[in-house]
């Protein structure tokens, strides 16, 4: 062996090799490695295809479409998707009133236009400006829902199902994230009175679950305030939202303001830069970015907590159920209160698998 | 080349006047005593390069002189601007930073903006700057350390060298009458130590006043007016280059040169 060694041509850059086997059976070698595993495999296999076959019998075959009352559901064999179609109104909007619906569906259609551009922007632009629209979002559409001036007021509580879920989504949204943000940075803050009772907030929302802080919003917030000021329950709800939803936000902002380096705050400093300059142009926009996957995820569970406004009495996409199954035309089948949970599980899978797989996209972009 | 230039511009420019006065300085880390009495005066124009082993308080020295790092005890005297321990407020660190520029071993570039916002945040946000003006001085600085096509990339299209570079011309655009360099070189590939070690050089040949923390001797031959050993929190020895490097007083000094200069 020569302990010498000169290259005299270059290797050039080659193709990486292809994978050989094609995806339907790339598998084979590991669900069916042993007689074991393959039992396994097909035993899996066949529970899969019993529990779709059922659930297509039921959801599908079997079911019932049209109809005005549980008469056009007999028997408890298949899906009541009748009772579903016809309370479409209670599920989209609540008791709103019907010659005023052109303003759900601004709010509706503004939304969707909102989240496509959203959706379309590239994942690494500047979060600012989508920040910026989920907090005057809520506040436009709480606007145009509730009235005033040469629009008929609208009572809040006449607010409900989808509609409902929208605007309390937005409205903790706009609410919990600023107040999160000024409590992450009251943790952070040079005097210690701030410092702990910004910790103490957080820690105590943490420590309580929602539905508890829901019941003392409800109950316990009217006798504390002077007589004469009336909140009405929506608002009480919302309240009670933004104040544990800020706690949640007040972490997640936490976490990204740790994200950015000491040195970035040095480095600010020598370039002459004031401490509210250093924080508004060089720690919160890296802040800010980090924290949005996490955010979006605060969302997602915002929109499923929504559901706990039925137990107050407000009327969400489940008291819209529920209150249907109760109606004198759709009492009796069992079927069509099970319809009902099933098409709101859908829906809530719907919009919050769109939001994880958008969390997703942000999280691998940064 | 550089070694002639930097004999040129060793003349210097601004005469005998104190930029930088510590008196006796003390600071500890917790129990830890990090600086123990520091008392050193550098004047406008002055190059100085500080070195030592690694945990001898190097880089603290530098950094208490734009007062990253608090005090305990002594006074400090920069650009006029004089703080005892028991004042170094925001305020205070504001006013100093306002004439002291700084290069860091990790750039600590901002890396959510263009090369060209790094340069330009300070001169605008920091002191009221036009942006107009503030373009063409960044501008200016980018053409100096030979990085105009760079301009408009994230720092993280650059090279750990361009980075510096970039770092160095951010510096500058603040117009400091000091800056100060706290190993700019180490945490770069050998390859790339001499386009930074170039850039400070010709900024050296210009007249700026400079405090180097650094284990490039070659650099500390060539540019350093006076050469600071430091070991332990302390002052070891202060001396031109040619007796620091070849008739060293202190047994502390002889020993670490001894070491890093047979490899």
């Amino acid at each position: 062996m020569t302990s010498r060694f000169v290259r005299d041509a270059p290797i050039d850059a080659r193709a990486a090799p292809v994978a050989a086997i094609a995806w339907p059976w790339r598998g084979r070698r590991a669900r069916f490695a042993t007689p074991a595993t393959s039992a396994l495999s097909l035993l899996l296999l066949a529970l899969c295809a019993f529990v779709c076959v059922r659930f297509v019998d039921w959801a599908i075959v079997r079911a019932h479409w049209l109809g005005q009352s549980s008469a056009a559901c007999p028997g408890d064999d298949g899906a009541c998707w009748a009772f579903v179609i016809a309370r479409w109104k209670p599920w989209l909007v609540g008791n709103y009133p019907v010659g005023q619906m052109w303003r759900a569906w601004t709010c509706f259609a503004t939304f969707a236009l909102f989240w496509i551009w959203v959706v379309r922007r590239p994942p690494a632009g500047r979060p600012g400006p989508v920040l910026v629209g989920f907090v005057l979002l809520p506040i436009a559409f709480l606007i145009l829902l509730v009235g005033g001036g040469p629009l008929p007021l609208v009572a809040p509580t006449q607010i409900g199902g989808l509609l409902l879920t929208l605007v309390v989504t937005l409205a903790t949204f706009a609410t919990a994230l600023p107040i999160g943000l000024a409590i992450a940075l009251g943790r952070r803050s040079q005097w210690p009175l701030v410092r702990a009772l910004c910790a103490m907030f957080v820690e105590g929302m943490r420590a309580v679950p929602l539905l508890a802080v829901l019941f003392i919003a409800a109950t316990l917030l009217p006798l504390f305030l002077p007589r004469g000021i009336d909140v009405d329950l929506f608002t009480r709800a919302v309240i009670a939202f933004a104040l544990f939803n800020a706690a949640m936000a007040a972490e997640v902002f936490r976490g990204g303001l740790q994200a950015v380096g000491r040195g970035q705050i040095e480095a600010a400093t020598t370039v002459g830069l004031s401490h509210f300059a250093t924080l508004r142009l060089i720690v919160l926009p890296q802040a800010i970015r980090a924290a949005v996957p996490a955010l979006v995820n605060i969302m997602i569970a915002v929109i499923k907590e929504t559901t706990l406004l039925s137990v107050i009495g407000v009327n969400d996409l489940l008291g819209a159920v529920e209150i249907g199954a109760k109606s004198p035309d759709w009492v009796g089948e069992s079927n069509i209160l099970t319809s009902g949970y099933v098409f709101l599980a859908l829906a809530y899978l719907a919009v919050c698998y769109g939001l994880s797989r958008y969390s997703r996209r942000l999280e691998l972009s940064s | 080349m550089a070694k002639s230039m930097a004999k040129v511009a060793s003349k210097r420019t601004g005469g005998d006047v104190p930029i930088v006065r510590m008196r006796a300085i003390n600071k500890w880390y917790g129990d830890y005593h990090a600086l123990r009495d520091i008392d050193v005066v550098v004047d406008t124009g002055e190059r100085i390069v500080v070195c030592g082993p690694s945990g001898s308080g190097k880089s603290t020295l530098v950094r208490t002189i734009n007062l990253l790092e608090p005090f305990e005890q002594g006074r400090l005297h920069v650009c006029g601007i004089d703080v005892a321990a028991d004042a170094i407020t925001r305020a205070a660190r504001l006013a100093v930073n306002r004439c002291v520029g700084m290069v860091f071993q990790q750039f600590n570039l901002f890396p959510h903006m263009s090369v060209l916002a790094n340069l330009t945040v300070g001169p605008v946000f920091g002191r009221g700057m036009r942006r107009a003006e503030a373009h063409d001085l960044a501008m200016h600085y980018l053409a100096r350390v030979g990085l105009t096509d760079h301009a408009n990339k994230r720092p993280a299209e650059l090279s750990g060298g361009q980075q510096q570079r970039v770092a160095i011309a951010r510096a500058l655009c603040t117009r400091p009458q000091l800056v100060l360099f706290d190993e700019p070189t180490a945490a770069l590939d050998p390859e790339m130590v001499n386009e930074v070690l170039q850039t400070m050089e010709s900024l050296a040949a210009d007249g700026m006043t400079m405090i180097v923390v650094t284990h490039e001797m070659g650099f500390a031959r060539r540019v350093a007016d006076r050469a600071v050993f430091m070991d332990q929190g302390q002052i070891i020895e202060i001396a031109r280059p040619d007796d620091f490097f070849e008739r060293p007083q202190s047994r502390r000094l002889a020993s670490f040169l001894g070491r890093i200069l047979t490899h």
